[in-house]
């Protein structure tokens, strides 16, 4: 059989269910292998708090019930909202750029969710015109034979269990977690702030500090300053945001690029943040804007970026950033792992 | 418009004897042993389960699966081997019909089989074409170890609208294809009925029976006009995938079901 011509294939039911004369062209998903994929949960794209509740409390047959019975009613935005749209935006304008390329972002939604919220789902996708055709309801199943499958660049998801199943497995992953407050995020440009050691970097400097002490880090930092660490989880992701910032730059945008990644990072500039910049470099990275606070609370420097997602291994600085109105997301990697994450809502509670 | 209050158990499924044994490591010398366990095997045991499970609930339960096996053309040798393999594993088999190729349609038809089941795609599609509800027997790795049953049915196949399934011709499908795949959506509807029945016999959690919906070409509303569709005919489905173009290996990979309907549209690059 003739191999389809996927282009049109995939946009023509959409002729029929959309009833138009003249259909508007949807453009299509690219190749799993070509693109940036990023997987995102129901919850943490949306916000089933009321939802939730009914399951922990009711049960699985309530909660599906309760589910198909407001089928109509769109699901409220959840902390991984903004980002996504952010990052739609991107979209856009590459494709603006560069019409027949396939390095794009692919946003898969990734859930455990049950298929019968499945029309719910779509139905909300539907009216947020969200550009996710891709989805996988695995009814229970684990996630991480499909999030392999679409070979995920990121995975993002309000059940933190999960995340760190994922990153066991070496896939990108963090458990998002609400704003204190709402914060007002650019529309047309993605911002993404990455903590240092741990999630970009491997997390031997923070054993080294946890260990012996911050004299003793501060030491081994300046002595091994021309030794590139290792790196971290979220390595990939900031180098595949990279890939796509180069292709702006290409077209003459680096001033006014949608893309703008930072370093949010306890070190200090006259110390030890040397030798987290030469690593960067030495793997021919960089963030447009590198903060070292030398220890100071992550969350004053965060409200002033506004990015659209915060990544840190630690739950001190992920909670310290939320309730100051960023959407911080834990990547549970490392030596600070050993106190039991709290799950998204018990943060949410103590801030609210 | 059939009422599907009509459409009655048991839920009788064709199997192809070379599909439940692997006949191709057959050695001469060894004729007092087994077959050794061919694709179906997984399949066969999940089934039984399934009637374990729904016999437990309900012991005058008559909705349960039936299954038979049909050999194309064999020696009598190979018939006394499958009869003996099927004893021997203990495997729960209605009937077997010995017939020649050509007769296979027809042994079908007049068995009234409620679904023929084959790894081979031209015997399933032929089926298809002259009206008999055919679907692939996914070929899995052998230590597929859960006790359940799973099946996929196609979101394209059931979502696409007539319309839509007429203009596949602009996308390389010959018309013995698009009939094959607008007949696939009407043989699907009694399985996917009584599948439908069945499920419902079981709760949302711990059911051996699994359904899911799996869209590969269409977007997501025609995803979610197949789950509206399969809601309709009594099956709300447990999984659902859509892929928009993107490879469906992978994915199947990890689905691993037993039961595929897909009418000749999957995209398995």
């Amino acid at each position: 059989m003739n191999k389809p011509l996927m282009k049109e294939m995939h946009t023509f039911g959409e002729q029929e269910t959309c009833n138009q004369s003249s259909p508007s062209k949807k453009p299509t998903p690219p190749k799993p292998q070509n693109a940036i994929t990023i997987a995102v949960s129901s919850r943490a794209l949306f916000n089933m708090d009321r939802e939730q509740d009914i399951y922990e409390q009711q049960g699985m047959e309530d909660y599906l019930k309760y589910q198909i019975q407001h089928e109509i009613e769109p699901f409220a935005p959840g902390p991984a909202f903004p980002f996504i749209k952010a990052v739609e935006a991107v979209n856009t304008r590459l494709r603006e750029l560069y019409p027949d390329s396939e390095e794009l972002f692919d946003v898969v939604l990734m859930t455990s969710n049950h298929a019968h919220v499945g029309l719910r789902l779509i139905n909300s996708i539907n009216h947020y015109q969200l550009f996710i055709e891709r989805f996988c309801m695995t009814g229970g199943n684990s996630l991480i034979g499909y999030l392999k499958a679409y070979h995920a660049n990121l995975y993002l998801s309000a059940d933190s269990l999960k995340v760190r199943e994922a990153i066991e497995e070496g896939i990108a992953a963090a458990t998002v977690f609400s704003p204190g407050k709402i914060t007002e995020v650019p529309e047309t440009q993605l911002r993404v702030a990455f903590d240092g050691d741990a999630v970009l970097f491997s997390d031997e400097s923070e054993r080294i500090y946890k260990a012996h002490g911050l004299d003793k880090f501060f030491e081994h930092e300046k002595a091994h300053e021309n030794k590139p660490l290792d790196h971290g989880p979220l390595k990939g992701f900031l180098e595949a945001l990279g890939k796509l910032q180069q292709k702006f730059y290409a077209k003459g945008q680096r001033l006014d690029c949608p893309i703008r990644t930072y370093l949010v990072t306890a070190r200090s500039a006259a110390s030890s943040g040397t030798r987290a910049l030469k690593t960067l470099r030495s793997w021919g990275l960089e963030t447009d804007e590198a903060l070292f606070l030398a220890g100071a609370p992550k969350g004053p420097m965060l409200e002033k970026i506004r990015p659209h997602i915060f990544f840190d291994d630690q739950m001190f600085h992920v909670e310290g950033a939320a309730e100051l109105g960023t959407v911080a997301a834990h990547v549970p990697y490392g030596i600070a792992q050993k106190v039991q994450s709290k799950t998204a809502r018990d943060v949410k509670k103590d801030i609210l | 418009m059939e009422d599907k209050k009509n459409y009655t158990g048991p839920l009788m499924i064709a199997l192809q004897y070379n599909d439940l044994f692997d006949l191709d490591s057959i050695s001469t010398s060894t004729d007092t042993d087994a077959l050794p366990n061919g694709r179906a095997f997984t399949f066969i045991k999940a089934v039984q389960t399934v009637n374990e499970r729904l016999v437990e609930q309900n012991k005058s339960d008559c909705l349960l699966f039936e299954v038979i096996l049909i050999s194309k053309e064999c020696s009598e040798e190979i018939k006394m081997k499958v009869d003996e393999s099927v004893k021997h594993y203990g495997l729960e088999i209605g009937k077997f019909f010995f017939c020649k190729k050509e007769e296979l349609i027809n042994t079908l038809q007049s068995n009234k089989v409620k679904l023929f089941l084959s790894t081979e795609r031209d015997d399933v599609y032929e089926a298809l074409h002259t009206g008999i509800p055919a679907a692939l027997l996914y070929d899995q790795a052998d230590d597929h170890v859960l006790n359940q049953l799973k099946v996929i049915f196609s979101g394209d196949v059931i979502g696409f609208s007539e319309d839509s399934l007429d203009g596949l011709s602009e996308f390389g499908f010959s018309e013995t294809q698009i009939e094959t795949i607008k007949t696939a959506k009407i043989c699907m509807k009694e399985f996917a009925v009584l599948i439908g029945q069945m499920r419902r016999r079981f709760g949302q959690e711990n059911s051996p029976l699994c359904t899911c919906v799996l869209t590969s070409w269409g977007s997501r509303n025609v995803c979610a006009s197949a789950l509206k569709t399969l809601r309709e005919w009594g099956l709300d489905v447990d999984e659902a995938f859509c892929l928009a173009g993107a490879p469906c290996s992978p994915i199947l990979a990890v689905v691993k079901p037993h039961i595929l309907w897909d009418g000749g549209l999957l995209n398995m690059s």
